[in-house]
């Protein structure tokens, strides 16, 4: 029996991809005043982007219940005896808390691993891609969280932020805090180290934005994977595409959206790049 | 929608309890906000333990009446108040108990006469009280519930929504009262930690209790940014000696005569509690004078004394945690108000003043390398006067210097914001030194005398503009210089013009100046800052 493999909504693997990697994704909850919706199911990201910005009330985000993975892991354990959670990173969400509530509550003989990714959006997605692959390969529980743990160090996951505005209400910014109050205006670009939010430089427009991820992601020497994502603006992802088609081949560049999650905190016009290094021979 | 009309002793003890587990998810945060009155950075902690006591000996209440709770927090408060924000919660509770005395229930008439009540007894206990901190967020939260109540009804969930709404504006105005928070870019800690025990009641009688398991209180955010580095708000706040505190116990204790009797011995004194039971809490040089004292009068119990430099050192640390690991430090040279603030918000480790026509000495850079707490120092001097003497600080220590050559504010900024947090010393200062040579430089000051200068014919005090420090125009306005200079750079790539206007410009002319480039080049994103630096009246980078 194949192991299953689990993530959470922040992978920021939807639609297709879902079902092409046969993988269960567990959403977590956004939240504008008493509404309360699942991610991405009950609310599209453009609804939500659109009511980010014009909403008074900033939204937040809750990580799935225990028994919202209860539930997922109860109907897995009729399938297997194997189950994987990938969860994006314990210091920006309750989420693998969850995961672990749940694994307590399961009774029955399936196994489950769960694995803190310290990373999100397609950071975590990546990682995720790559272990369903494995997992194909025939691959055991053990095996793959040895490799999911390998895998971490090869993702990186490189942002741009277009205003610093919810990056500064939305609190969990980590060592980001540090870019916020400033006089000048600027873009932050943030990566995820030790899964917080780190600075690590800025810029002051959004054309030296997409210089910057174009000109890190192709630094890379050797990668597995790349993907490109946006949060209001598709236009400047294609120009990231495009540049990336030069070294990459653009039919395997991931496409997606940032998640409305962590969307709260990145704000519109926001831009995710995301890079799996091969692994060393 | 769920109402609520009264509220007898049992659910006042829940809604505290809901309030206390509220505070303790946000409890670190806000010791990281803590700078008033010293940047010891324990608000949040100790009004947690202070919530902690309250809750306890609620639970010892002869009967559930609404008085007997109310009077067993008070009493539990007082008991275990730690630090002022403690104390002055504990007078909080005590108003409330005062005002609740004999009620089985209250009804929101009566909460929000006993908030009045709360607010009075706050500011009573304190021998100099401060605007800007929790006091006047509780006198806030005090008129919002009384105005609400004026207006209609008998639930207590408006008046308690209202009672939210006003601390929540109440903490984010904190700085505009206080100069140190305002300094310090934060709101009060001790406000803050108040609308979250406020926000947390609220959320139980609304019923919200499953909701707060995964939820978190807010952190406010004042419309307001650092302009100080923590190590000078630590340096401005001078410690004061002694933390001291403790509860003494006795009989007929009279508060007035011991707080008279404190006053002079030390800051921040607070006395506060009843003939038999006063707690005490005084910032003093001398804990031993303050203790002989009191011993006379009684037993004391929970004696704590702290010495405050020390709690200085855990709030720099907590503030270094808090700000990104950077192990190099960036020492950078710079006049004016404005321009002091923009370097320091976007990370120099130190500023030392200079510029055009005052440069520093090299023993002023020196100084400041072996004030900042890295061993490897970038130096932006900013001035082609000052590279030379940056450039001679390597020879007088031993930690690692590099300078990058930077000739101009605008060229300075750039190299800043290009500061890579991930990259190390070498690459850093070759991102730095690409990053000032991409931009572009105009300074415009007025002629100190007539002369006649690269071919130009210049009139005294008429201005002058200068591209990448070279005298390239004259004029009969600023505006007519500018754009001259401007004429000069090819704009289409450009994406960004900053103006910083210098402390002698008039802000009619630099209204005009920042209007008529957003008229010309209306594809670019125009930011306008008061730099206040002297000798240029404009310093314009483009990039």
């Amino acid at each position: 029996m194949a192991v299953k493999i689990i993530t959470d909504s922040l992978s920021d693997i939807t639609g297709d991809l879902v079902g092409e990697l046969g993988i269960n994704v567990v959403p977590l909850y956004v939240r504008f005043g008493e509404e309360v919706y699942r991610d991405r199911i009950e609310m599209t990201t453009d609804e939500f982007y659109r009511r980010l910005v014009q909403d008074a009330a900033l939204p937040s985000t809750t990580q799935p219940t225990p028994h919202d993975f209860l539930e997922i892991y109860q109907k897995l354990a009729k399938e297997t005896d194997e189950i994987l959670v990938i969860t994006l990173s314990s210091k920006l969400s309750g989420t693998y808390q969850s995961a672990l509530q749940a694994k307590n509550l399961l009774e029955g003989k399936c196994r489950v691993e769960i694995v803190d990714s310290q990373t999100v959006a397609m950071g975590l997605g990546l990682i995720v891609v790559s272990t369903v692959k494995a997992a194909r390969a025939g691959a055991g529980l053990d095996k793959l969280v040895d490799f999911v743990q390998r895998a971490m160090a090869r993702s990186h996951l490189i942002c741009y932020f277009d205003t610093l505005k919810y990056l500064a209400k939305g609190g969990r910014i980590g060592k980001a805090q540090g870019f916020v109050g400033s006089v000048l205006s600027f873009k932050p670009i943030l990566t995820i180290k030790d899964g917080v939010m780190s600075p690590i430089t800025r810029v002051r427009s959004k054309a030296a934005g997409i210089d910057y991820l174009s000109n890190s992601a192709a630094n890379f020497p050797n990668v597995e994977a790349l993907a490109v994502e946006h949060c209001t603006t598709p236009d400047d992802a294609e120009a990231l595409v495009e540049r990336f088609s030069s070294f990459f081949p653009r039919e395997r560049i991931y496409r997606s959206t940032i998640s409305p999650v962590v969307g709260t905190y990145a704000g519109p016009g926001a831009l995710a790049v995301s890079v799996l290094e091969a692994e060393k021979a | 929608m769920k109402q609520v009309n009264t509220i007898g002793g049992q659910d006042l003890r829940e809604m505290f309890a809901a309030a206390a587990g509220w505070l303790e998810k946000s409890s670190s945060e806000i010791d990281a906000l803590n700078v008033f009155p010293v940047p010891d950075g324990d608000t949040g902690t100790n009004m947690l333990l202070t919530m902690r006591s309250t809750i306890e000996e609620a639970y010892r209440a002869p009967d559930n009446s609404a008085a007997a709770v109310a009077q067993a927090m008070a009493k539990g408060a007082l008991m275990g108040a730690r630090g002022n924000s403690g104390v002055i919660l504990s007078q909080i509770l005590r108003g409330l108990a005062q005002s609740l005395a004999e009620k089985e229930t209250f009804t929101a008439v009566e909460l929000a006469s006993a908030l009045q009540q709360s607010a009075a007894m706050a500011y009573n206990g304190l021998s100099n009280p401060v605007e800007g901190t929790m006091l006047t967020v509780i006198k806030d939260v005090a008129a919002a519930a009384q105005a609400q109540v004026a207006g209609d009804g008998d639930d207590l969930i408006p008046v308690m929504e209202a009672v939210v709404d006003a601390a929540s504006e109440s903490v984010a105005n904190t700085p505009n009262l206080l100069r140190v928070l305002r300094e310090a870019g934060v709101v009060d800690a001790g406000g803050q930690g108040l609308y979250t025990i406020l926000e947390g009641a609220l959320r139980y009688l609304r019923g919200e209790m499953e909701q707060m398991r995964f939820r978190k209180p807010q952190i406010i955010v004042g419309d307001i940014h650092a302009t100080k580095l923590p190590e000078m708000i630590a340096a401005d706040e001078i410690p004061y000696g002694y933390c001291t505190e403790f509860l003494l116990k006795g009989e007929k204790i009279d508060t007035g005569k011991i707080k008279k009797k404190l006053e002079k011995k030390g800051e921040s004194l607070i006395v506060v509690g009843d003939e038999a039971a006063v707690r005490i809490h005084i910032h003093t040089l001398d804990p031993g004078e303050v203790l002989a004292y009191t011993a006379d009068l009684g037993t004391m119990h929970q004696v704590s004394i702290r010495n405050m430099d020390e709690q200085h050192q855990d709030y720099l640390e907590m503030q270094r945690e808090k700000a990104p690991a950077v192990d190099t430090g960036i020492i950078v040279v710079v006049a004016g108000d404005g321009l002091t603030e923009v370097f320091t918000s976007l990370g120099a480790s130190a500023v030392v003043p200079g510029g055009q026509t005052m440069n520093p000495s090299t023993k002023d850079l020196l100084q400041a390398v072996e004030r900042v707490a890295s061993d490897k120092i970038i130096m932006l001097p900013n001035n082609k006067n000052i590279v030379a003497a940056a450039n001679q600080v390597q020879s007088l220590t031993e930690k690692t210097i590099e300078v990058v050559p930077t000739k101009t504010i605008p060229q300075g900024v750039a190299a800043l914001l290009a500061f890579d947090y991930e990259a190390n010393l070498e690459t850093n200062t070759q991102l730095m030194q690409k990053a000032a040579a991409a931009v572009r430089s105009i300074e415009i000051t007025r002629a100190v005398r007539a002369t006649r200068l690269g071919g130009l014919e210049i009139k005294k005090k008429q201005p002058i503009g200068f591209l990448e420090g070279d005298l390239v125009a004259v004029g009969n306005s600023t505006t007519d210089v500018l754009d001259q200079v401007l004429a000069r750079l090819d704009l289409e790539k450009a994406e960004v013009i900053t103006v910083y206007c210098g402390a002698d410009a008039e802000t009619d002319e630099a209204e005009q100046v920042s209007g008529s480039i957003r008229e010309k080049y209306p594809q670019l994103q125009i930011e306008v800052i008061q730099g206040g630096q002297p000798h240029y009246d404009y310093i314009v980078s483009v990039e």
